[in-house]
C-alpha cells in the first residue's frame, strides 16, 4: 500500500508531533524577569528591615522564622513595636488602596511572643579574636554591640549608669514601654555574650583614647544627655526641673516633688512624656509649645492620647517672662507664627502681635531636647557643632573611634539609633578587617503602588491595636497602647501587599500562556525557549515582583 | 488574597500559536487539565484550532478532531455514539469552537445537538468576532464595537445565545473568564459530572481584534465581570439560574472595560449610554432570573431534566444503547 505523501516538514517536527519543537521564544521583544525590590518601607525603615519577608513568614503562621528574619536587624522587636515612630507606615503603599498596614503592631506581635516563648538569639557560629568597645548602653550601643556579637567578635560595653538602656530605660515612661519588655530583649543580648561594665563612664579624651589603643575599634554612642536651654529661663530657680531628671526619677518610682500645676514647654516625645508622667501622678498639666497643634514634634498618636487625658495644650506661643508670686509661677505668653527651617530643630518665630496672656503653674518643666556633650571628647575628636561629626560610615575624626545614636545625629529616634548601630558595626567590622568602607546603605528605587494589582487585595480596613481605657490609664503607668491579638494580627499580616517580594502564589505560573513559567526550588524560572515577552505575567503579579526588560539581541 | 487552584498535568504545552498575550492558552489550559485524559476533542476553525494544532504538531495531549466550521456539535454528537458504540460511554467528548462557530455558522448543528440533549461539553471561546481572519463581525459582537466590517461601530446588539441555549432546557449553561480560573476550573468539574448537553461560553478578550494591550487580555476580561457586562453565570436545566461574579456595586459603570479597548474608542458619550443602558438592561434582567424561585411551577425530581433521556451519573451507565442520550425517544444509534 502507498503511504500518502506527507507535507515536507523536518523530521524532528514530523516525529516529535509535538509543539515543544516550535520555539515561540523567537516572538520575543520584551522579556520578564524576576526581581526582589525594596518595598517602600524598607527604605523608609530606621534599620532597613525586610518587613514583607517577615510579614510573609507570620502570614504563613511561621512565628519563629519572622521573628529571626525581624531580628537579623533589629534586636529590640518588642521594643520597637511599642515606641517605633513607624515611618514604615506612612510609606505602606496600602495606603492608597485602603489604610495603611498595621506594621508597628505587628512587629509588637512577633517581638512580645518571643518573649513569651523565651526564644533566645543564636550563639555566633565562629569566634573572633578581634575586640570592639562601645561606650554607652543605650539603644544604638546595644545595637552595634549585638550586630558584632553575632558576627562573633569580643565586645565590651561601657555604661555610666547603674542599669543598660539609655533614653529606653531613663527616658521613656512605662505606660510606653513595660520595663519587663526592655529588660527582656536587653538580656537577650547580654546573654550572646557581651562584657557589660555598669557604672564606667569614659569621662575624657584620655580614657577615650586609652580604649581605642586596647581596642580594634570603639564604638561612641553616649546619647544626648544636656538639657537644651529655654533661653531667659533662670534653671537655678527651685521652680525649675529638668525634663530628663523628671523622667529619670519618675521612671526608676521615685517622683520629683513638685506643686500641682505643671507647664511643659516643648511639644516634642520628650514633653509628651513628661506631661503624661504628671497627669499619671494627679497634676493639673499644661503643655506651651512653639509649633502649632498640627505641626507639634511628637508622633500624633501620643499629642492625641495626651489630649484624651486631660491635658491642656497651649500652641503656637511662647513664653515670655515669669514672675514667681506667694501663690505660684505667672507665665507671660504671647503667640507666635512657628516656621520650620531647613534643618530638622532649625526654626524661626515671630510674634503675631494677639494680646498677651499668663499661664499660672507652680513649676515649670521645660523640655525642649536635649544636646550631646561633646566637651570632654574635644582632645581627641575635633567636635564643631551640636554633634560629632561621622562621615556616612560613622567615622568620626579620631581614627579608629565610629559614632552613632544621638551624639552623632540630629535624628532622634529610638530605631534611628538602633539603625545607625546596625551600620556602625558593619562599618567597624570592615575597619578591623582591613576592607574598605561601605559608606552608608541606600536602598534604592522602591516599588511603586502602581505596579499593585489591587485586584488581588480586597480592600479592608487596618488591624489597629486598641488603648487601655482612660480611667484606668490615669490610676497607673499600665500600658496604653494594647497589643493585636494573634488572630487580628495573622489577619493583618494578610493585608500586607509584599510590595516587591514575591509571596509564590503561582499567578505567574498559571496565568502564562505560554506555561513559560516553571517551578523551581528557589521560586520560580522563565523558560525562554517559549516565552513571547507578552508581560501577563507582570501584569497578574500581586506583588511586582516581575518586571520586564527590553531584550537584548542574540 | 485567593490563589488558583488546579493540577497542571501537562495536557496542554508551549508551542502553540496563540498571539503573544493572549488568554485563550491560559483558559484551554485550565480546560484541559480539568478534563484529563479520557477524552476526546472536536474542534472547529477558529484560533482554538490554530492553538491546538498545526498539523503534524499538537499541543493537546489528548486526541483532537478537527471538523468544519459548521459541524463541531454533530460531529462532536458522533464521537460520541462512536464511543458508546464501542463501549467506552465515559469518555468525555468536548469541542473547542469560537464564536462565529456557535453564534452563526455552527447554530444549527448546536441547536439539534442541545435538542437530542448530547451528551457532549461544548465551550465556545467568545471573542466577539472572526477575529481569526482578521476581524469581522459576528452576531456576538456587541452593539456599537467596531470591527472589520462594522468599522463606525456595531448597529445590533449582541446575540443572546445563552438564553437560546437555556430555552433548550439542556441541563448545564454557563459562562466563564479567564480572569476567574478557580470559577472556570469549577464549572468543567460540574460539566464533566453532569450527562446531557453542557455549554460554557469563555469571554477571550482578541487583543488585535478589540485593541487590547498585550499585557491586557485578563484585565480587560476582569473588567467585563465586574462591570457586568460579562457576568458569570450557571443556568441548570434551563431554569436555574446562580450567578457567579457580575457587577460590583450599582454604580459600577462600563467606562472603565471600554477605555482597556480600541474597538470602542469612536463612541461619544450618547453612545456610551446607551450601550451602558443596553448592560443594565441585561444585568437586570439577570438578577431578576436569578432571583425567581427554582424551577417554579414545573414538577418531576429534576423539572429540567429531558423526559428520560439522561440516565444516572456517568459512572454508573452500563455500556451500550441505554446510556445513549436521547435514546429513549428513538434518535440515538440502534445497537449493534
Amino acid at each position: 500500500m502507498n503511504s500518502p505523501s506527507l507535507p515536507t516538514v523536518s523530521p524532528s517536527l514530523w516525529t516529535t508531533r509535538s509543539s515543544l519543537a516550535r520555539k515561540t521564544g523567537t516572538w520575543r521583544a520584551a522579556a520578564p524577569e524576576y526581581r526582589l525590590s525594596p518595598a517602600p518601607c524598607l527604605a523608609a525603615c530606621p534599620v532597613n528591615a525586610r518587613i514583607a519577608e517577615w510579614i510573609g513568614e507570620l502570614r504563613k503562621q511561621n512565628l519563629r522564622r519572622a521573628w529571626e528574619v525581624l531580628v537579623e536587624n533589629n534586636p529590640f522587636p518588642a521594643i520597637a513595636g511599642r515606641i517605633c515612630h513607624h515611618p514604615c507606615e506612612s510609606a505602606c503603599n496600602r495606603q492608597f488602596h485602603d489604610e495603611a498596614l498595621s506594621i508597628c503592631a505587628l512587629e509588637r506581635f512577633a517581638g512580645d511572643t518571643a518573649l513569651a516563648e523565651g526564644w533566645r538569639f543564636e550563639k555566633p557560629a565562629a569566634e573572633r579574636s578581634e575586640r570592639f568597645a562601645i561606650v554607652g548602653g543605650g539603644p544604638a550601643g546595644l545595637s552595634a554591640a549585638y550586630q558584632l556579637r553575632r558576627r562573633g567578635f569580643q565586645v565590651t560595653l561601657f555604661e555610666s549608669k547603674p542599669q543598660l538602656g539609655g533614653l529606653l530605660r531613663y527616658g521613656i515612661p512605662d505606660y510606653r514601654l513595660d520595663k519587663a519588655v526592655l529588660d527582656g530583649e536587653i538580656a537577650r543580648i547580654v546573654d550572646l555574650g557581651i562584657d557589660v561594665r555598669l557604672g564606667r563612664a569614659i569621662e575624657d579624651a584620655e580614657a577615650l583614647k586609652a580604649l581605642r589603643d586596647s581596642h580594634g575599634a570603639v564604638y561612641l554612642a553616649t546619647g544626648a544627655s544636656l538639657a537644651k536651654r529655654v533661653p531667659g529661663l533662670d534653671y537655678a530657680a527651685p521652680w525649675i526641673i529638668d525634663s530628663a531628671d523628671y523622667l529619670a526619677a519618675a521612671n526608676s518610682g521615685s517622683p520629683a516633688r513638685c506643686g500641682e500645676r505643671l507647664v511643659v514647654i516643648g511639644g516634642g516625645s520628650a514633653a509628651m512624656d513628661v506631661a503624661r508622667t504628671a497627669r499619671r501622678l494627679g497634676k493639673q498639666v499644661t503643655v506651651l509649645a512653639l509649633e502649632p497643634e498640627n505641626r507639634l514634634p511628637a508622633q500624633r498618636v501620643e499629642v492625641d492620647e495626651a489630649m484624651e487625658e486631660g491635658i491642656t495644650f497651649v500652641c503656637g506661643a511662647m513664653m515670655r517672662s515669669v514672675e514667681a508670686g506667694a501663690t505660684g509661677l505667672r507665665l507671660r505668653c504671647e503667640r507666635v507664627d512657628f516656621k520650620p527651617g531647613e534643618k530638622r530643630g532649625e526654626f524661626t518665630v515671630t510674634p503675631i502681635g494677639d494680646p498677651a496672656f499668663a499661664l499660672d503653674a507652680d513649676v515649670i518643666v521645660p523640655s525642649i531636647g536635649q544636646n550631646a556633650d561633646l566637651g570632654r571628647w574635644r582632645a581627641l575628636i575635633g567636635a564643631e557643632g551640636a554633634v560629632l561629626g561621622t562621615d556616612r560610615s560613622w567615622r568620626t575624626s579620631a581614627p579608629g573611634i565610629f559614632a552613632g545614636g544621638d551624639v552623632a545625629s540630629m535624628d532622634r529616634f529610638v530605631t534611628q539609633a538602633v539603625g545607625m548601630g546596625k551600620q556602625a558595626a558593619a562599618e567597624m567590622a570592615r575597619f578591623v578587617l582591613g576592607e574598605a568602607a561601605g559608606g552608608g546603605f541606600a536602598a534604592g528605587a522602591t516599588l511603586p503602588f502602581a505596579d499593585i494589582n489591587t485586584n488581588y487585595h480586597p480592600r479592608a480596613g487596618r488591624n489597629a491595636p486598641a488603648s487601655t481605657a482612660l480611667e484606668e490609664r490615669l490610676r497607673g503607668f499600665a500600658e496604653v497602647q494594647r497589643p493585636l491579638a494573634r488572630e487580628a494580627a495573622l489577619d493583618e499580616a494578610r493585608r500586607c501587599f509584599s510590595c516587591g517580594t514575591c509571596t509564590y502564589c503561582d499567578n505567574c505560573f498559571y496565568y502564562c500562556p505560554d506555561m513559560a513559567i516553571a517551578r523551581t526550588d528557589s521560586g520560580y524560572a522563565v523558560k525562554y525557549d517559549y516565552c513571547k515577552g507578552c508581560g501577563l505575567c507582570v501584569e497578574e503579579c500581586p506583588t511586582g515582583s516581575i518586571v520586564m526588560r527590553n531584550e537584548t539581541m542574540l | 488574597m485567593e490563589n488558583i487552584d488546579y493540577e497542571d498535568n501537562g495536557f496542554f504545552h508551549s508551542g502553540h500559536v496563540a498571539c503573544a498575550g493572549c488568554s485563550e492558552p491560559v483558559a484551554v489550559r485550565v480546560i484541559l487539565n480539568a478534563i484529563g485524559e479520557d477524552a476526546i476533542g472536536v474542534v472547529s476553525p477558529s484560533c482554538s484550532a490554530m492553538i491546538c494544532g498545526g498539523f503534524p504538531m499538537s499541543t493537546v495531549k489528548v486526541p483532537m478532531f478537527h471538523t468544519t466550521l459548521e459541524s463541531a456539535a454533530a460531529s462532536a454528537s458522533g464521537v460520541k455514539r462512536a464511543l458508546i458504540a464501542r463501549k467506552k460511554p465515559e469518555t468525555t467528548v468536548f469541542c473547542f469552537v469560537g464564536d462565529g462557530g456557535t453564534y452563526d455558522i455552527g447554530l444549527q448543528a448546536l441547536s439539534s445537538a442541545a435538542e437530542r440533549n448530547e451528551d457532549i461539553l461544548y465551550i465556545c471561546f467568545d471573542n466577539e468576532g472572526y477575529m481569526n481572519t482578521g476581524g469581522q463581525k459576528s452576531s456576538s459582537t456587541p452593539l456599537g464595537a467596531a470591527t472589520g466590517s462594522t468599522p463606525s461601530g456595531k448597529t445590533t446588539r449582541k446575540k443572546n445565545v445563552i438564553e437560546m441555549l437555556a430555552a433548550h432546557r439542556i441541563p448545564y449553561v454557563a459562562t466563564a473568564s479567564p480572569s476567574h480560573l478557580n470559577d472556570l476550573r469549577a464549572k468543567i468539574d460540574k460539566a464533566k459530572r453532569i450527562r446531557g448537553t453542557k455549554v460554557i461560553i469563555v469571554l477571550i478578550p482578541c487583543l488585535p481584534g478589540w485593541g487590547v494591550a498585550d499585557d491586557g487580555a485578563v484585565r480587560t476580561a476582569r473588567k467585563a465581570v465586574d462591570a457586568g457586562v460579562f457576568p458569570l453565570f450557571e443556568i441548570e436545566d434551563g431554569v436555574s439560574y446562580r450567578i457567579n461574579a457580575g457587577r460590583k456595586d450599582a454604580s459600577e459603570r462600563i467606562e472603565g472595560y471600554l477605555e482597556e479597548q480600541q474597538r470602542y474608542r469612536h463612541l461619544d458619550a450618547r453612545q456610551v449610554a446607551e450601550l451602558q443602558a443596553e448592560i443594565d438592561f441585561q444585568w437586570d434582567r439577570l438578577r431578576q432570573r436569578a432571583a425567581a424561585p427554582e424551577r417554579g411551577g414545573l414538577t418531576g425530581a429534576r423539572a429540567g431534566e429531558p423526559p428520560s433521556c439522561a440516565g444516572p451519573s456517568a459512572g454508573s451507565v452500563p455500556a451500550g444503547a441505554a446510556a445513549v442520550p436521547g435514546a429513549a425517544r428513538g434518535c440515538g444509534p440502534r445497537p449493534g
